[in-house]
């Protein structure tokens, strides 16, 4: 047990192939959002089995710590889908990307097209934080 | 193979149904996640949150169907990535069914609950 532990880490540590990356910047994406998304289905179902404990989360929603860590969560759904798409699309319809270097253009695309998507919420969502996290523009 | 081979390769047909079931789900998460994210974080914004907004959103029942699909979709496609990467770490066949199982029962909990509250609704303190 331990041992697999121990070669799976080195292993993503080492691991210099094709797609190196993406396997983890994935994976990374797709934990931090299972993270919140359980956080976030338990948070919200207190609306029916604990009303008054909805009520204290949603002023703990508005701590800036919180606010934050919602943008960079934002970034990993957008992300996630993203590469998500990249991955369906070369395994369906061009397998042969696998093997060649443009697949890194492809990847850096993917990285351009996340920005953009996320470019919205950090605009809104930054404002939010600035204003109701933060305290400026008379929010608080 | 022998001994070597990876508990994971030992269920082919199952392997082969959870793989299919992280494609769809994902092709059907684009949209449903993404409309969810714009309309609740972007639109509403976090700070506008309160009982009597979910309980208004829940009124109409499209909704309540959206929010089903959404927590079906997206909390098992989330269960089955971590199994997915989980697995890389364990050998052998205890460990292998001590994970399955602790994730099977904790995507059962947490989308039972999920459910209820979707179905139950806003309760509204007295």
């Amino acid at each position: 047990m331990a041992d697999r532990i121990k070669s799976t880490l080195s292993g993503y540590a080492k691991y210099r192939g094709r797609g190196h990356v993406t396997f983890l910047t994935h994976r990374i994406s797709g934990l931090g959002t299972f993270v919140y998304l359980t956080l976030h289905i338990l948070t919200t179902s207190t609306v029916f089995f604990a009303p008054q404990w909805y009520e204290a989360l949603v002023i703990f929603f508005r701590n800036p710590f919180v606010m934050f860590a919602e943008i960079i969560i934002s970034f990993f759904v957008v992300y996630h889908g993203v590469n998500g798409l990249r991955l369906a699309y070369i395994d369906l319809f061009r397998p042969d990307l696998l093997e060649k270097q443009s697949n890194r253009k492809f990847m850096a695309a993917v990285f351009l097209i996340t920005l953009l998507l996320w470019s919205p919420a950090v605009a809104i969502m930054g404002y939010d934080f600035l204003k109701y996290g933060l305290g400026f523009f008379g929010g608080g | 193979m022998g001994s070597t081979e990876h508990p994971a390769q030992m269920k082919r047909g199952y392997h082969v149904l959870t793989w299919k079931w992280m494609r769809y789900s994902a092709f059907l998460l684009i949209p449903l996640v993404w409309i969810h994210a714009i309309i609740q974080a972007l639109i509403t914004g976090g700070h506008n949150l309160s009982l009597e907004y979910v309980n208004m959103r829940w009124l109409i029942t499209g909704w309540r169907i959206y929010d089903i699909f959404l927590l079906a979709f997206a909390f098992s496609h989330g269960t089955l990535g971590l199994r997915q990467v989980l697995v890389d770490f364990i050998r052998d066949e205890k460990w292998y069914r001590v994970l399955n199982w602790g994730l099977f029962f904790l995507w059962l909990i947490i989308s039972t609950i999920g459910a209820v509250a979707i179905i139950g609704g806003v309760k509204f303190p007295e």
